[in-house]
């Protein structure tokens, strides 16, 4: 059982005595970054100070020395936005130092992504987002994306005002398995249902998973719009997304 | 708690509603929604449909009357969205049909830097900003002075958002708050301007919405950015301010108290005992009857409830928290006036 004294980077270490509270999620972060090198902590470190510079650097400074770019993008990258969304979730942080952290974690990514493509490494999900038609209220669903990538699934983000249409032809051509849809309106929360009836017709909806969210979402409207499932912040979108490609799997 | 109402004289919409939102006696609490009231059924019944009833001056005060009209609410509001200004400046706008609001395209930001920023004189001759004068005219016509006249003009938050993108915005007053200043000082023209264009065009009071809400921003962004700025408006602009920040945000009323505007728009997720506490009759409050879970999803009954909440907490105007949802009841709304009224009959026996 590892203790916070267990982990090198103090600014992580006085991250997690602070803003962790939930003692589940706590003891998980901290076996997360008790596990970690003292390098990757200082990766996740950059992450959490929004330095995208120093994140940059870190992470090449990393690759250079042998660090496998998984280990990199797990242990330092992940690990950051890990807390990061919870600190948001509690309203310790807001959104304009959510977006810095995200930049910073990009900014690492940049160095990971080719290699891990090149290698033919499968990431844990290909996740479709969008804000459905009519509705152009997107930060909820851009930090869904940033977390999620966050978290390692690789994103097509399909921007506001996705049309049924837009969703289905999307997901052929990037073979995704799930599709997230975020709504802010009363008027566009239909559109979800839409969505998902045009996938019964075309007999496309046992290909995919559906996940929903946005502020005026219910878990109610979720199952009456047909959806897999709800999720109501950053950090269960991600949540979500893993149960859903569970199940996936196993079915 | 509430103000003492029954040794005050009947009084007309327009009277009670500047009243309020001085904080003097009142015959009965005003019903007012700063934002939106236009709803599908409302459209359909005077045919004056979206998106048409925010580009035609006529169609827009049609809409706007019913608020009054229809519904028996003590305000008329012309402006149902939050776009004309950032239309006559150039943003794309996204028209939408009849059962949806129109928006800027915020990710086809106008200007990315604060030299970019220029608001133009003749703003105000644009034909949609045109036409929200021209509707305030026609409404002043038609209701002289019984009934309250609420323009619109927008923050220089919310315009930061709208021209410069959401995103970029935000991370812009993380990076730089120098430079964030100075696209304030920029955009701030824009709200004298069109807020000056309405006051000469007749109207009694202005909504200011600017969008820094705790669902995206700290309360001590409010104080740093804006408190000073929404100051500045309250003199330049002479009639009654009411701002507007949907979401979160008692963590920032005591802020919004020290600004000297008339009232305090605010959202259901906020307590009306703990916002009056807050306020402490620095400032009034208009609102806070839940949009999606109430207004839209609910029945009178329900309504009714969230009504009272604000009248026994000593609410100044009492109406929705925001645009209400476009498909709400008629039925829905008009119980909002209607458990105002039996609200203070109850009191008036009492006492
Ligand atoms: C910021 C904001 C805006 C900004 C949007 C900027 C942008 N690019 O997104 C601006 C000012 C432009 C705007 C415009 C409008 N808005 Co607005 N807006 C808001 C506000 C204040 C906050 C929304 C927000 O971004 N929250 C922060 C994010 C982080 O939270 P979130 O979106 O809920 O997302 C989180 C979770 O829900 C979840 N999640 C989100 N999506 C998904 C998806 C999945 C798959 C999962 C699992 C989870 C998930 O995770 C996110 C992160 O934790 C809300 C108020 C409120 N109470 O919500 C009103 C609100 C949404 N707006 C409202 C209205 C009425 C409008 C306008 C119509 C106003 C007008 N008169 O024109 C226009 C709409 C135009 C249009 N067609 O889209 C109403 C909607 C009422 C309704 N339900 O019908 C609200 C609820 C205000 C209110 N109290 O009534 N708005
Ligand atoms: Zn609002």
């Amino acid at each position: 059982m590892a203790e916070l004294s267990d982990i090198a980077n103090e600014f992580a270490r006085g991250e997690i005595d602070e803003f962790i509270e939930n003692e589940d999620e706590r003891k998980e972060i901290i076996d997360l970054y008790a596990a970690a090198s003292p390098d990757m902590q200082d990766i996740a470190a950059t992450v959490l100070e929004g330095d995208n510079d120093k994140s940059d650097e870190l992470t090449k400074q990393a690759l250079d020395n042998g660090v496998t770019a998984l280990t990199v993008m797990d242990d330092g990258l992940i690990a950051g936005m890990a807390i990061v969304g919870i600190k948001f979730r509690e309203n310790f942080i807001f959104v304009p130092e959510v977006l810095a952290c995200a930049r910073a974690m990009k900014a690492g990514m940049a160095h990971i992504e080719p290699i891990l493509s090149a290698s033919g490494v499968e990431p844990i999900g290909r996740v479709l987002m969008g804000t459905v038609k009519g509705d152009l209220h997107d930060i909820g669903k851009n930090l869904c994306i940033m977390m999620l990538r966050g978290a390692g699934f690789v994103v097509i983000d399909l921007g506001v005002d996705t049309s049924p249409d837009d969703f289905l032809e999307a997901v052929d051509k990037e073979n995704a398995n799930l599709i997230g849809m975020s709504a802010l309106l009363t008027t566009t929360m239909p559109n979800m249902g839409k969505t998902i009836e045009l996938f019964i017709d075309e007999d496309k909806r046992d290909d995919v998973k559906f996940m929903v969210g946005g502020a005026p979402v219910t878990p109610e409207f979720a199952d009456d719009m047909g959806a897999d499932a709800y999720g109501d912040s950053a950090v269960e979108c991600v949540e979500v997304a893993k149960s859903l490609l569970k199940k996936n799997a196993s079915a | 708690m509430h103000q003492n109402t029954h040794t005050v004289e009947s009084m007309t919409s327009r009277q009670r509603v500047l009243a309020a939102l001085r904080r003097d006696p009142v015959d009965r609490t005003p019903v007012c929604n700063p934002t939106s009231v236009a709803t599908v059924e409302l459209m359909d019944l005077v045919d004056a449909h979206f998106p048409e009833a925010n580009r035609d001056p006529h169609k827009m005060a049609r809409l706007a009357a019913t608020s009054h009209t229809e519904l028996g609410f003590d305000t008329v509001m012309p402006v149902f969205s939050i776009i004309q200004e950032s239309s006559a400046l150039g943003c794309k706008i996204q028209w939408e049909g009849k059962d949806n609001w129109p928006t800027v395209k915020m990710n086809e930001p106008i200007w990315l830097e604060p030299e970019d920023i220029a608001i133009p004189d003749n703003l105000c001759t644009h034909p949609d900003t045109k036409c929200v004068l021209d509707a305030i005219r026609i409404l002043r016509k038609e209701f002289g002075d019984d009934v309250a006249i609420i323009g619109k003009t927008m923050g220089p938050w919310s315009m930061g958002y709208h021209c410069m993108g959401v995103e970029r915005f935000l991370l812009m007053s993380l990076d730089d708050p120098d430079k964030t200043r100075r696209c304030l000082d920029k955009f701030k023209e824009s709200t004298i301007l069109f807020g000056q264009a309405q006051i000469d065009a007749g109207a009694d009071a202005l909504t200011l919405p600017d969008h820094a809400t705790g669902d995206l921003v700290s309360g001590e962004y409010y104080e740093r950015y804006l408190r000073d700025m929404h100051i500045e408006f309250t003199e330049e602009l002479k009639i009654p301010l009411i701002l507007h920040i949907c979401g979160k945000t008692e963590d920032r009323m005591e802020y919004i108290s020290q600004t000297g505007m008339a009232a305090f728009h605010y959202d259901s997720k906020n307590n009306p005992c703990n916002s009056m506490d807050i306020c402490n009759h620095r400032i009034s409050l208009v609102g806070n009857i839940n949009n999606p879970q109430t207004l839209y999803s609910k029945g009178p009954e329900e309504v009714h409830a969230e009504v009272k909440e604000n009248l026994e907490a000593g609410v100044q105007l009492v109406g929705p928290e925001c645009a209400i949802p476009l498909q709400t009841s008629i039925e829905n709304l008009k119980a909002i006036p209607a458990a105002v009224r039996e609200w203070h009959k109850e009191q008036a026996a009492r006492n």
